[in-house]
């Protein structure tokens, strides 16, 4: 029997209205006593399940409609159309009830009090969610071990690093132990070593207490850290959803030779891999890499060639980078092939 | 809804407050220094402004009076009056301040003084200029003291008793409570300075706690948690009706306490000839109880409406025609002939600065006070009505 899903969204749609604003001083005049009202689908019509214990990248460009299925994931706010349940609830409905059973990280914004110490957010959010003492106590100790966030529980949160407060809203996020995560754009912003932090957390998490994880982001090393599986939405429109793998492996179309050169005498050599359908690009002083199409050259037919060409200390063959198949999806060129 | 979502959502709101700067100078430094700034300290200073003022010598121009040189002589003898040179251009003197008052005295005024003519003296004045108005007090008194004098002796000429000119004396005394006397002195204004100060205290939090909220990002924060919308409309609420009043109760505290001060130090409050005024605790207590659901209103309309900004900034435009629209009603009850009646005691604002004043005069008009309690109670409620609607409203929550 196939396991209940945790998520499950049906023909999901949400419409706002919007006041669309003419232009010129007629229009601004116009715009005082005629208000011209247009109706945009920024969900339409989404289907997808979600099982327990699942980690899934909701990606899309700006404005695809990442934030509001979350929003209404989170039972923030209430679909057009369409019908949502998340662990057991309808999250609209059944608000009160459901949102005990969700966690909710924006990136950009905070659930922590901008001018109070930490630690009264999380006493305050312990108050609010009915966490006892002793189950707090724990998990405080619990998030300090994988976090390591004592050394700031006293800071207003005004005064926290962006990596910091990340960590403490997660933390906040995780205090009454729900099943399910929601984060929006949880590492906007940070620097690598922060990122790498909240990664590591999250694999965590998701290992330790098999907490369902759905975020979104616009950084897909996140995507390729964490998630197995991708959701990829613009306009509205879900475009694929499935293991990140298969998504490579039908829109793989280049891929990529990084050789550092032994010495700076060998610098000319490399021009010559600058044409026929090779794409040279320096990557550093010594450092360079060609993008190639390997239905048109093998890949033991270029490194034959370049060192046959150049003296090499170092060579690395990669696939493409995820950000160049995505970035080809949100551009429209790669629908067809994902969708067929 | 629970009690314990309120108090949750207020105490965060509280904390929250109470840390932030703006609140705090908005809720306390603004009323326990600025206010009393405001009023003692600019009626202390136009006080001693008026009093150094009265010190001063006044510059006056007599036109005329050369024929009249016993009168004139008269003038330049007494105290505090210094004569300028006769010119033509004494109104142009008069607008550059160089005099403070002209006085035009008629040919052949002495010797009319002697016999039984009445000529007429005309003083020239700079209207609504203190300085001036000081130079024809004097020279009033001293025109009075002439014609007192001038009676007299056309009385003894006639050999008739000097009483005749005066057949009785008229002597007016204040027969009112020192209750009421400062009822009618200060009970218009003291209820619109504490409507004033209920509006501004409240003004900041209802700002700060909503659109400034959505503007920070926290409010989908807050809306993931577990409390019920209509118990963060009540928190949020409460917390700016505890900011409305703790302005305006401070403010009061403050005030009292610096007049008390300065009229101490002035000795004013002393002796049997002591400030004749008083007010009673019931009436403070009373007018507060009045403030009461106008503050609720003035707290939830304001909450309402800063709601519905996407900014701070927005709010603040939003925001800011309500002072009129609050002050208006406030100085219309200040106006004279307006009173408390069946139809006044439903407006609000209006209402409660009237019932007011006549509670500070120690006046209770039982069946008014229980019709605007209730009617302003209603509107709070009807407020909050509208309130939680909004807070229903993804619309306006999420408008952008």
């Amino acid at each position: 029997m196939a396991p209940e899903p945790l998520i499950e969204v049906r023909d999901l749609c949400k419409y706002f209205r919007t006041f669309h604003r003419r232009e010129g001083i007629w229009g601004g005049i116009q715009n005082l006593f005629v208000r011209d009202y247009r109706m945009v689908k920024a969900v339409d019509n989404i289907n997808f399940t979600i099982e327990r214990g699942e980690m899934v990248g909701y990606i899309g460009p700006n404005g695809a409609g990442k934030s509001t299925t979350i929003k209404m994931l989170t039972g923030i706010l209430v679909p057009s159309s369409g019908e949502i349940a998340v662990n057991g609830f309808v999250p609209y409905r059944q608000r009160r009830q459901y949102v005990n059973t969700i966690g909710v990280v924006f990136g950009q914004r905070t659930q922590l009090w901008w001018d109070i110490a930490v630690v009264e957010s999380f006493k305050l959010l312990r108050r609010i969610y009915g966490v006892s003492q002793r189950d707090f106590d724990a998990r405080m100790e619990q998030f300090n071990v994988i976090l390591g966030i004592k050394d700031y529980l006293h800071t207003p949160v005004r005064k926290l690093s962006l990596g910091e407060r990340m960590r403490c809203d997660l933390a906040a996020a995780l205090l009454h132990n729900p099943p399910l995560l929601f984060l929006d754009e949880p590492t906007i912003g940070l620097d690598v070593v922060a990122k790498d932090h909240i990664r590591h957390f999250l694999h965590a998490i998701n290992r330790e207490f098999q907490t369902t994880v759905l975020l979104t982001t616009h950084d897909l090393d996140d995507i390729e850290e964490l998630c197995r599986r991708i959701v990829i939405i613009d306009h509205g429109r879900l475009l694929y959803d499935g293991p990140l793998e298969r998504l490579k492996r039908k829109l793989l179309r280049t891929k990529q030779v990084k050789f550092v050169l032994k010495d700076r005498a060998q610098a000319d050599g490399v021009q010559i891999f600058s044409s026929d359908g090779l794409n040279l690009e320096q990557v550093d002083e010594m450092t360079y890499r060609i993008r190639f199409d390997p239905a048109q050259i093998s890949t033991s037919d270029l490194i034959r060639q370049i060192l046959a060409t150049v003296e090499v200390r170092d060579l690395l063959i990669e696939d493409e980078p995820i950000e160049e198949i995505v970035k080809r999806i949100y551009a429209g060129e790669a629908l067809r092939e994902i969708t067929a | 809804m629970s009690w314990r979502s309120i108090g949750i959502v207020y105490r965060k709101e509280l904390i929250d407050s109470l840390r932030d700067r703006r609140t705090v100078i908005s809720m306390i430094v603004i009323p326990v220094l600025a206010m009393p700034l405001l009023t003692v300290g600019i009626g202390y200073l136009s006080v001693s402004l008026i009093a150094r003022a009265r010190r001063e010598v006044s510059r006056i121009m007599v036109l005329g009076g050369a024929d009249s040189p016993g009168v004139v002589d008269a003038l330049r003898g007494t105290e505090k009056i210094e004569l300028a040179p006769e010119s033509p251009d004494f109104a142009t003197q008069l607008e550059n301040k160089q005099i403070r008052a002209a006085v035009e005295i008629p040919p052949g005024f002495e010797a009319a003084l002697k016999g039984s003519d009445s000529p007429t003296v005309t003083i020239f004045y700079y209207e609504d200029e203190t300085r001036s108005d000081i130079a024809v007090e004097r020279l009033n008194a001293f025109f009075n003291h002439l014609k007192g004098a001038t009676v007299q002796q056309r009385l003894v000429a006639h050999d008739l008793p000097p009483g005749l000119a005066q057949p009785f004396e008229i002597l007016s005394k204040n027969a009112v409570s020192p209750e009421k006397l400062f009822g009618n002195r200060f009970g218009a204004i003291i209820p619109y300075f504490i409507i004033l100060l209920c509006m501004t205290g409240a003004m900041y939090p209802a700002m700060d706690l909503t659109a400034g909220e959505k503007e920070r990002g926290t409010m989908e924060t807050i809306l993931c948690s577990p409390v019920p919308r209509t118990g963060l409309v009540i928190g949020k609420f409460l917390m700016v009706l505890t900011a409305s009043l703790a302005t305006a109760a401070l403010a009061l505290v403050s005030m009292a306490f610096s007049v008390v001060v300065v009229l101490q130090s002035k000795g004013v409050l002393d002796g049997p000839e002591g400030l004749r005024m008083a007010v009673h605790a019931t009436s403070v207590f009373g007018v507060f109880a009045m403030i009461l659901p106008i503050a609720m209103l003035m707290s939830l309309v304001m909450l309402t409406i800063s709601l519905f900004a996407k900014s701070f900034r927005e709010a603040q435009s939003y925001l800011s025609p309500m002072t009129i629209v609050v002050i208006f009603p406030a100085i219309f009850s200040m106006l004279p002939g307006v009173e408390l009646n069946a139809k006044t005691a439903l407006v609000p604002i209006l209402n409660t600065s009237l019932v007011s004043k006549e509670i500070l005069a120690g006046t209770f008009h039982w069946n008014y006070i229980v019709l605007i309690f209730a009617s302003t109670c209603v509107y709070a409620a009807l407020a909050m009505v509208a309130a939680v609607r909004m807070f229903n409203r993804e619309e306006v929550l999420f408008r952008n």
